[in-house]
Formats: C-alpha cells, structure tokens, sequence
C-alpha cells in the first residue's frame, strides 16, 4: 500500500513495462494544506475561504479552494455545524456551472430584426429606464412589477426592493420564494405572531418521534437527511406522504394517504390525541390559546370519517398517533408537499396545533419545523421588501414605515402603505392590463410557474420584459425584450439565511464571465441612470448594506444588531437570528420559544383551523390519474438553469423526462418500463417515459418537476392565504403514445 | 460528532459601521461614486477585481488555518475504516451499509473532485432498484465503483499486464502509463468499472483511493458519504468465494462467481424477489468497435481465403493456371495485413502494441496477437514464396530455388491456414471469456466459422475473377464455366446457413422474459434496426441472390460476357463483405452487457 513508486518516469517507445509515468502523475495526489487531506493538483490551493452554498437552503460551508485568488476548486467545509463536512452532489460541483458557454457576457436587446442583440450596458440601461417611465407615464407607476428570487444574497435583495419600491415607484413586487416558502411565511406568522421557523438543525438528531410530512428529505435535502441517520436515539420515523420515497424507506411508519387528504388527518389525529387525553394540558393553558374552539372543531374528525378521506387504515393512523403521543421529543417536518397545496396554510397549522397541544416546542428535538427550498428564501421573507417592508416589518404600520424611513435616511412618503400583489395577482394583472412591464431577476417563470401554456401567454403579453439572469438560455430570458447578464454565486459576496434563520456569508472568489455583474452592481447601475442614485449612497457594498439591514432588524424577532460584520459572521460558521446587541446567548446552534414565549401582543402561540375543502380538480372520467410532482433527484435544482450546465450532474439523473405509473396502471396500458407515454390535462399534454413502480398508488402519476414540460399540465390553483400555487394535484389522461 | 465550532469571542457592536476592508471584506473604491458610464466602468472593473477575497483570505491565513479542522481527521472517518492490519487471506473491500444510501450521490461527485477526474469522468455509479408490492413497495440505490475482485477479470484479459493486484490489500491497480488503449478489460469486466479515456487513449479505474489509505485518509466516496453508507473493511477471501457460491453478491447483478468481487452489500432487510433495477427493460446499443469489426472481419475472410485457396487448388485444378495461386495467396494475405492494420486503431496508443507479448500467459487478447502475428509472418513468407516462384525464370535452379519452392510448398500452406486458425480460436476466446451468452463458445464459434468459409469463398471468387480479367484464357473460362456451379452452391448454402443463424436470436423475441439475448434481439428490431436491415438485405443479395444470377450466368460465360460477369462477381464480393462487416458491427452494438443495476434512463 504504497504511492506509486518514484521510479523515474521517462516515457520511452520502446519501455516494455512503465510502472509510473506521466500518465500516472496526472492523477498522483499530494498532503494539502488547510486540513484538505490529500488533494490532486487540480485542487491544490494556496489558500481556502469557507462559503454557503447557492443551491438549497441547507446553506452548507464549502471551502472554496483558491489559487491566486481565484477559485479552483470546491470541498465541503469539515466540521461545520450546518453541513459537518459534507454536500450533496450540485454543492460538490458548484462551481463548475459557472463555466457553461451559455452565460451572459453582455446586455441582450431585442431590436428591429426581433432577435435578442448584444448592446452595451450603456445602452441597456437607457433602454431600461427610458422604457419603464414611459410605461410609468403612460400607465401610472404601478404599470411596472418586479418578480425577485430566492438565490440572490439578502443584500441585493434589500436593494432591489428599495430601489424598486422607493426609488422607482412601483408597488408590486414578488418572489419566486412564493412558490416554495409562503405558506410556511403565512402559517407562521399567524400562529407565532412572526414568520419564525423555530428549530434549529441538531433537533434532527434529538428527536425521538421524526414526522415529516410531505418530504422526501433524502432526495430534496441529503445533508438535513444526514443528521436524521446520526440520530443516536433509534427515533420513530413517520412519513406522511402519498408516495413511497427514499425517505419512507429509511421510516417506520410510511403512511401513503391519498393525495390532499393531509389536513383531515392531522385533524383526526388531533381529535384521537385530545380524545385519549395525549396531550400537554400544562403547556396548552401556560403558552396557546384557542384550545377549546380546537377542541369542539375537531370533533367531527372521527377516526372511521377519517380512515375513509385517507384511504388509511385506522390500525396505521391509531399507530401514529400512539406514537406521537409516547414520544419525548417529537418535531414535525413539513416541505413542498404540505406548501404546494390549495389548502396550504391550514395544513401546516394542522401541524403546529399537533405540536403546541402535545408540548413539543422550544425543547431539543421538538417543533413544527418547516424546511426551506431556496439558499436565501429566508432572506427574503424578511428583507425582500415585497409582502413585508424591509425587516419583517409592515407597510401598513406607520411606525414600521417611519424606522425603515429613518434608518434608510429616506422620505417616509416614499414608503408604499401597502403590501405587493402576490406573484398570481402580478401576472393576473398583466392580463388585466393593470402590468405592462415586469422585471424578472434570477428566476424562471415560463418554466416553472404554475399551468404554463397560460403563463407563456401572459408573458408575451407584456410591453416590456427585463430578464437578468447568469444564463440568457432560461425559457424566460428567451422571451425577454431586455437581458441583462449576472454575476453567479461565487462572482458576488453577501449573506444568505438558511432554514435554520442561520446567516451565513457567501464569497466571490471568480470573475463574472464578460461584461456580466452582480446584481447588486446592476441594481446600483439602475438606480443611478434612473435618476435615484442618490437616495442610495450609502448602498455601496453588500457590506455596508448589511449594516443597514442590521440596523432595519433591531428590535424585531430576527434582530441580528449582535453580529459586528461579515467578518464575524465568517469566523463563527454563521449565526442564527435572533442575535441582538448585547444578548447572552451565542451558542452555534439555538432554537426558539424555549420560553414558550411566542411573538403575538399576549406572547401566546394560537390554534388556528379552518374546515377541509375538496382538490380542486379531482380525477374524473376523462382525466381519471391524479398527477402529483416534485423533485426527481439531489442532482437537479429547480429549472436546471444551474445544475444541467454540470456534466458530471447530468450524468446523475435522467435526461428525459420520465413519470412514475403503478404496475397495476402499466399492466392495463400494457406498458413497461421506458415506453413512452402521453399525458395530457385540461390544460396540456407532454410525452413522458414509463417508470413503472409500486412507489405511486394505483391511479396517480408523478412528474419531477425539472423538466420543462411538466408545467404544462398543472393547474393554476392558489391557497387562499399564502397564494402559493398548488402544484402538487390535478387531473390528467395517461396512455401509451403512438 | 466533533462539532465543536472555533469559538471566537463575538464583539456586539451594533453601531459598528465597516471599518476597516479586512473586516468588512469589501472595499469601497473611491471611483464608485461615480455616474452613468463611468459608475458602469468603474463597476465591471470592480468585478472583475478579487481583491476582497485577498483581505479575506489574509484574515482566513491568520486566524483559521491553524485551528481548523481537517476534513480527513474526522473521528466520525474513524469507524469507516479496517481497525486492524490484515492478515493472510484477507484483502481491503468496499462495505455498502444498503439501509444508509439514500441514492444523493454524492459519492459520485466527490470521487470526481477528489480524484482530479476529467470534466466527464466518474468511477463510481449509483443504480436503482425497484421492486416490492403496493403495500410494501421497495426502491433502493446502490452505489458501485471497483469491487477489487479476487480473480480480477480486467487484470486476466489484459495483455500489457496494466493491471495489478496488490498482494496485501487486494487493491486492483490500473498502471495508467502501462495501458495501451486496447479497451479489452472494459468488455471483460462484467460491472462496468474500467473507464476508457478517449483523450488520452487509455482507461483509467478507481484504486480504492489508494494513496489516501496509504497515509490514512478514507477514500473519497467515504469521506463524501453524508451517511456513512461506504467503508473500508477487511474481508476474508475464502469468505467471498463462499459468497459468491450462495450467489449473495447483490440482487439483479452479474453472477459474482466469475470475479469474486470483494465488495459487500448489506442490508437488514430481506429484498422482494421481483427487485429489479430501473434500467432494466432499456436496452441500450452498445459501443461498435469499428476497427475489431473490420479485424474480425477480415482475419477470417484471410484465413478462410487461405484455406479455400489449398482446397480449390485439387477442385479448380488451378495448377493449369499459372499464377493464379499466388494471385490467391497474395489476395488473402492482403485481407489479412489489412485487417491487421485495422486493429491497430483500436489501440488508444498503438506504438505501445509490442507490449502485448506480456501478457501472452493469461490474456486471450495476447495470444491472439502474438498467434496473428505469427500467422502473418507466415502467410507473407507462404505468399511472397508462391509469387517467387511463380515469377521465376524456370531453367535455373538455385539453392534459393529449392528454398523458395519448399516456402510455397501446400506444406507451409497448410501452416499458415492452421496458424490463421489458432489465431481465430485465440479470437473466439476472447469474447467468451467476458461470459456474455451473446457470446458463448458456440454461438462465437460458428458466428466465426462460418465468416471464415463465406468469405474464404469470397475471396476465391474474387482471385478467380482478377485472374480471368487479367488474362481470360480459354482454360481459365473453362474451369470457372465447369467449376463456378459448385462454388455459388457451397456459398449459397454457407451464406443460407449463416443468416438462419443468426435469425435464431429473433426467436427470442417470443420469450417474456428480459433475457441478454431477448435485449440484443430487441436492439435489432429497435435501435440497431436499420443495421440489421441492412445486414440481412447484404447477405441475401451477396449469399444468395448474386450466386444464384451467377448460377444462371455461368453456363453462357464466355470472354464476350466477362463484363457483366465481372459486375455481378464484384456485387456478390462488396454485398458479401459489407454483409459480414454489418453483422460483425451487430456482434458488438447488439450484444447486451452484464452490468450492475443502473438507474432511470
């Protein structure tokens, strides 16, 4: 077990046998330094800075391995309490995706011949401006909305929707973090008092009773799925979802329940654990209120009622309420498939009031726990400026508006006293003539929203679209009339905030390919050729921006005025809101409402509930499957955007698409594995390639939802409260394609 | 779990603004306050700048390195690792806790970035299998790289010796600077482990990250591994060949008796019996191999073209030609160093092809180098002698003479058919050594054989047909009039003989069951269709619709009708020919692959 000998290597014609040589040294491997190990050449660096990554919202710590400061390679960062030394697959090739031919070198201009041509940024940005105020003008300045994202750093998202909102004059402005992230925002703030995700990562480890509802952690989150696995305690695992996954292999307790039938059963639930007297009568009276209205609501749920909505049997669901009753430390999990749902909100509720009434919050191990799909989702929910002001604040409240006004150094006039449409009622609005221009960065709308033939047309509706974005490929960046090329992760720096409410600081550590800039470079550039440079002098780095979002967060629940700056945040792994000026408590890894103290006036958590409405669109006679959709693998994100620009990730998952049927569904369509097949919706239909398995039920389907075309059969249903789009249901036809 | 941050003492000041660059990690430049286009200049140079991370990394140097903790030394590596040093009859082995993968992958990335693998390049795989019932569904990822087998079949077939096994670890070491490109360890190897690099015209393979345990470091996947799903164990050889006798290797994967891979999947669960992996009813064209198609192809047609030309010599009573056997032997031996210059562009690095000697012991591909090098030695002597002979003044009578005569004697001929016959059976061994049934003794061996005869036949036409060309002589005319019949024949019925047999496969179609020959049947009706098309359109037309126009040409053939006789001669020659070269392309692309299970595709 020797290297390879050091035996000279002169590579030689007429050498019989060459043990070692150049061919060998290519891939010999040398001590690092840094505490990388053993490292190839490749990767060897002259110095390591550690950064979050920009895929999900695990924010795992890469050590960015650099060489004359440039990044040249990417290793997960040992020992972090986040990530503990580990990535999935896109972290691991983070970087590489920046390298992709397809980037954005320079300003696309769509001119007189109807192609997209490169113009200079000069030249792109008078277009801008001069396009937007004429459409301000013509229209009233609401006429223009922006569409944010998820994957920008908070500070650029701080500033975009400053500059958006106080200097440009609009009104509307979401994110895409609408379509993963707003139910839980909603379903927070109204039981806390404060869009507050309560737990911090360790609890996986702590729990004994693990219930995750519509999660496939193992896919979605391999290093959140990791601290599961290290769970010493031989936890229960519960796992609430209508297909078997790699999560519900590793449960034991899979309970597949017919699709959207969730809220009924944690009401039955409720009702089974209040019946048997399960219950933390002590914490319910000391910390909640509403418990008596809850009581007399679930009544209805009975067990049989329930067995039947579900598709249950009673033993399973009685097993898991057993279970939850017994366990010391029980936290609830929830992910897309409780988000993505046309009764969203209710649902994850269902899921706190399960948690409140059995004590299991602020204690290790314990809590209704929502994970995060994008890195910076929690950036901005607290500081995009669209639903809520800058902060977590409220555009209603005039104290709210008047702080933001003063610490921005501002006019508080220029404060909207109202909140923004949500993304539906934005492209609602285009259609209604109310939008005539959108500004869309680092998303990709005519990919991934919501019955996709009806967003296509609502896009090409508009007078005027800017899409800024890394790649000027993306399906929404084609339609633009305006393309402005940006900075990716690594070419920018700022902080995200992860699942956890950890702030974690990202790094440039490469050059932005041609003349593509970081957003917040872009947003700078907007605001000084649209004539409000001015009121944003003292945004002039991602730095000095984060001192002002300090200063917007103090006294508020993620008050984080203890952090000095990024360098502090660099050296302590990141940090976990709340961390005010002056606290005592710095630990790594800290949880909420350890006093049972929530964020409403009485500082009590409520119970909220609302009665169960059918799915929309249920299976019928012409369309009688049920489609469900979600992620296909760890080595996809969202559109493929990033990760199909890896050719090492593409090798990790299919290139087609494919959908998942029941071998009793294939048996009837006398289809196997890899035929193809059409399925269609009222609204659309795409070819897909068999995946036989009993992993669906009988009756159902499932599309991931990386692939274009699978948008074009879901249908455009919203929860009432967060107005996020129920991808995760409708009705389609499914037959073998001729 | 070692997680115990750095805890550095956490300053809280609130009214801190930024200020100095090294804290703040960006620093302000002063032109940035400019506008319009200078603010548009003064920010893409601002970006193209990475001056920040310098302060950051001068802050990283001073105050992390030291304390930072080394990814390698965690404790949590410790249990993944042997705990004791080896003893005889043992060997390193990968463990793959079955319960623990959860299919993310990043084994496969980590391996990559680890490695210093090329862009596409990756060692490790994770499949998928899928099975179970409604009620107890089962889908399980399997992650693979080498599995360091006992009996390593690359190692076996490789004819330069690139392959090593290490005495004390059992780690199989591909020798990157020893490996000539041949790609024959990549058929052998039923999981698929050896990777060719077509740039570098060589293949390259996982070591078990060798250099890492030699100073203690888990190898990649196990370091990359989120849930400790892969280790390093020690295992008992006798133990894996006990095994692999119970066929307990891993569900839906090549019979572990033929390598004794050392790998050990576990699991806690029992799996369900129709557990298959998800690529399972794909079938996928395999590589063609153009230059083997062509040296296979070839080699026979040389060989064959020998051996016809000693037996038609009594038949065509050829003796009455002059020069047409050395015409005939010069022709088969032209087919023969053709076919062997063809093979060498199969080699990634053919000016290494002299190291193929070293493995003349256990490597079917040496000995079928070494036996074709003889054969051609021979087959150039055999040719170059009847030429000789053939151009020599007659009246003289030299020592160089009688030498030049006992080289062209049938003797030596017989020789170099015989030589040319090892050398096809050192071929056919090759392929059934890699144990894929599309590829067994018989079904190579006949395949083979009768490529041989066709196109020995072929051939024979063909010389007969240049000679007539060249000179067509009264005699000449005669003998292929009387003899021509009974050639057509044999070929028809050779050429009939041979598609039936290859037809065969489609029987299989008729089966349920997803066998490798059903998948091969398959890709001929599916993707490999318009080959197979053509591949049977070029036998019936060069087989038997040509001889059978010869057939009724023949009795009418007189110097007057040369022409047409000459084109449908040289129709039945390319058809034929292109039929083989067709088939022999089939033999590669439509023969399925033992593999491990794959994943959705």
């Amino acid at each position: 077990m020797s290297p390879p000998s050091g035996e000279p290597a002169a590579p030689s014609l007429i050498r019989l046998v060459d043990r070692s040589g150049p061919l060998t040294n290519e891939l010999l491997l040398e001590p690092a330094r840094f505490g990388l190990g053993m490292t190839p050449a490749g990767l060897q660096a002259d110095a390591v800075t550690g950064s979050v990554c920009g895929f999900c919202s695990t924010g795992c710590n890469l050590n960015i391995h650099l060489r004359d400061s440039i990044a040249v390679g990417v290793t997960p960062a040992a020992n972090h309490p986040v990530n503990l030394g580990m990535a999935c697959p896109k972290g691991w090739e983070a970087l590489s995706v920046l390298d992709a031919p397809d980037r954005a070198t320079t300003p696309l201009l769509r001119g007189a011949s109807g192609r997209l041509e490169p113009v200079g940024w000069d030249v792109a940005l008078r277009s801008l401006v001069n396009r937007l105020k004429e459409i301000q003008s013509r229209h009233g300045p609401h006429s223009v909305a922006f569409l944010s994202t998820g994957q920008i750093v908070t500070e650029e998202m701080a500033l975009l929707g400053a500059l958006a909102k106080f200097g440009m004059g609009m009104l509307h402005g979401d994110g895409n973090t609408r379509q993963c992230m707003a139910t839980a925002v909603v379903a927070y703030k109204q039981a806390f008092g404060f869009d507050a995700p309560p737990y911090t990562y360790g609890d996986f480890e702590e729990s004994d009773v693990i219930v995750l509802v519509g999660s496939n952690l193992a896919i979605a989150h391999p290093i959140l799925w990791q601290r599961v696995m290290l769970n010493r305690r031989r936890p229960e695992i519960i796992v609430l979802d209508p297909r078997a996954t790699e999560t519900s292999m590793a449960a034991t307790q899979h309970l597949p329940l017919y699709p959207k039938s969730d809220l009924v059963l944690f009401y039955g639930i409720a009702r089974l654990l209040i019946e048997r007297e399960w219950i933390d009568r002590e914490y319910i009276e000391a910390h909640t209120t509403g418990f008596e209205e809850f009581t007399a609501f679930v009544k209805p749920y009975t067990l049989p009622e329930v067995a039947m909505a579900t598709r249950l049997s009673v033993e399973a669901i009685e097993r898991c309420a057993a279970t939850i009753s017994q366990g010391q430390r029980v936290s609830f999990w929830w992910t897309m498939g409780v988000n993505q749902s046309h009764q969203a909100v209710r649902t994850a509720q269902a899921l706190i009031n399960l948690a409140l009434m059995t004590g299991n919050m602020g204690r290790p191990g314990t809590g209704a726990n929502s994970i995060t799909g994008q890195c910076n989702a929690m950036g901005s929910r607290l500081f995009s400026n669209t639903t809520n002001l800058l902060g977590g604040h409220d555009f209603a409240n005039p104290d709210d508006r008047r702080k933001v006004a003063n610490v921005l150094g501002i006019d508080e006039a220029r404060i909207p006293r109202e909140a923004s449409w949500p993304y539906h009622r934005i492209l609602e609005g285009i259609l209604r003539g109310e939008i005539h221009a959108l500004w869309v960065v680092a998303t990709n709308p005519a990919h991934s929203w919501i019955n996709q033939g009806q967003a296509h047309d609502i896009l090409g509706r508009l007078d005027f679209l800017v899409v800024q974005d890394m790649y000027h490929t993306t399906e929404t960046a084609q339609r633009a009339h305006l393309v402005l090329p940006a900075a990716g992760w690594g070419e920018k720096e700022g902080t995200f905030i992860n699942s956890e409410r950890r702030i974690g600081l990202t790094r440039k550590v490469r050059k932005a390919p041609g003349e593509a800039l970081a957003d917040f470079h872009i947003f700078r550039l907007i605001a000084d050729y649209w004539g409000c440079g001015e009121m944003f002098r003292q945004w002039d780095s991602p730095a000095s921006v984060f001192q002002l979002l300090k200063r917007l967060s103090a006294g508020q629940p993620c008050d984080m005025t203890g952090i000095k700056d990024f360098g502090s945040l660099a050296e302590r792994g990141g940090v976990q809101w709340p961390f005010p000026a002056g606290g005592h408590d710095h630990r790594q890894e800290r949880r909420l409402f350890e006093d049972g103290q929530f964020f409403h006036e009485d500082r009590r958590a409520r119970f909220i509930v609302e009665a169960p409405r059918p799915m929309p669109e249920q299976p019928n006679e012409k369309y009688p499957f049920l489609l469900l959709t979600g992620r296909g693998s760890a080595a996809q994100w969202h559109t493929q955007t990033r990760t199909a620009k890896s050719a090492i990730l593409r090798k990790l998952y299919p290139s087609d698409l494919y959908v998942e049927i029941n071998s009793q569904d294939a048996g009837r369509l006398a289809v196997r594995t890899g035929d193809i097949l059409r399925i269609a919706s009222q609204r659309g239909e795409l070819r897909a390639r068999a995946l036989v398995t009993p992993t669906v039920q009988p009756g159902q389907v499932f599309l991931p939802m990386h692939y274009e075309a699978t948008n074009v059969l879901t249908d455009a249903v919203f929860d009432p409260y967060s107005h996020q789009p129920a991808y995760k249901a409708c009705a389609v036809t499914v037959e073998t394609a001729r | 779990m070692a997680r115990d941050m750095i805890q550095l003492p956490v300053v809280n000041d609130p009214t801190a603004r930024c200020g100095t660059a090294r804290s703040c990690g960006s620093a302000t430049i002063p032109s940035l306050q400019a506008t319009g286009p200078a603010l548009i200049a003064a920010l893409l140079a601002s970006q193209q700048s990475l001056s920040a991370v310098d302060e950051f990394e001068r802050w990283h140097h001073a105050t992390a390195v030291a304390s930072l903790p080394a990814r390698v030394d965690s404790p949590r590596y410790r249990a993944l690792l042997p705990a004791k040093p080896l003893e005889a009859g043992q060997q390193y082995a990968f463990e793959v806790d079955l319960d623990r993968c959860s299919g993310c992958k990043a084994c496969v990335t980590a391996c990559h970035t680890l490695n210093g693998l090329d862009e596409q390049e990756t060692w490790r795989d994770v499949g998928l299998l899928i099975g179970g019932s409604r009620t107890a569904p089962v889908i399980q990822h399997v992650t693979a790289a080498c599995h360091h087998c006992l009996e390593p079949a690359c190692m076996i077939a490789c004819p330069v010796n690139a392959y090593e096994k290490h005495p004390i670890t059992g780690i199989v070491r591909h020798l990157d600077d020893q490996c000539f490109g041949c790609q024959y360890c990549t058929l052998a190897c039923p999981y698929d482990v050896p990777k060719y690099h077509a740039g570098k015209g060589i293949v390259r393979k996982c070591d078990m990250c060798s250099q890492r345990l030699a100073v203690g470091e888990p190898p990649a996947c196990v370091q990359a591994c989120p849930h400790e799903a892969i280790a390093i164990r020690v295992v008992n050889r006798d133990q894996i060949v006990e095994d692999a006798e119970a066929a307990v290797f891993l569900p839906a994967a090549p019979d572990p008796q033929h390598t004794y891979p050392a790998t050990t999947y576990k699991t806690a669960r029992s799996f369900p019996r129709n557990l298959l992996p998800a690529d399972y009813f794909r079938v996928n064209p395999q590589h063609a191999h153009w230059p083997l198609v062509v040296m296979l192809v070839l080699t026979q047609m040389s060989v064959g073209a020998f051996v016809a030309g000693l037996t038609y010599v009594r038949l065509l009573e050829t003796q009455a030609v002059p020069g047409l056997q050395a015409l005939h032997a010069v022709n088969s031996l032209a087919f023969g160093l053709l076919a062997l210059s063809a093979s060498v562009f199969h080699l990634g690095r053919p000016q290494y092809a002299f190291r193929a000697v070293l493995g003349l012991r256990h490597s079917w591909l040496s000995r079928e180098i070494v036996a074709f090098g003889l054969f051609a030695s021979l087959a150039i002597v055999y040719a170059g002698a009847l030429l000789a002979t053939n151009l020599w003044l007659y009246d003289e009578a030299s020592l160089l003479r009688a030498v030049l005569r006992v080289c062209a004697s049938p003797w030596i001929g017989w020789t170099v058919a015989t030589s040319g016959v090892v050398s096809i059976f050192c071929s056919v061994m090759i392929y059934v050594f890699t144990r894929r049934e599309c590829w067994s003794f018989t079904r190579t061996v006949i395949r083979f054989a009768l490529t041989l005869a066709l196109l020995g036949l072929t051939a024979a036409w063909l010389s007969v047909l240049v000679a007539t060309l060249v000179q067509p002589s009264t005699e000449l005319l005669f003998i292929v009039r009387e003899r021509g019949p009974v050639l057509c024949r044999t070929l028809m019925a050779l050429a009939a003989m041979k598609l039936a047999w290859e037809a065969a496969i489609f029987r299989h179609l008729l089966f349920a069951r997803m066998t490798s020959l059903r998948r091969s049947a398959l890709l001929q009706i599916g993707e490999l269709s318009n080959i197979a098309l053509a591949r049977y359109a070029l036998g019936l037309l060069g087989g038997l619709v040509m001889p059978s126009l010869l057939l009724n040409a023949l009795p009418a053939l007189s110097s007057a009708t040369l022409i047409p006789f000459a084109a449908m001669s040289g129709l039945l020659l390319v058809a034929n020919l292109a039929g083989e070269l067709m088939e022999r392309n089939l033999f590669f692309a439509a023969c399925a692959s033992p593999r491990m299970p794959g994943g959705i595709r």
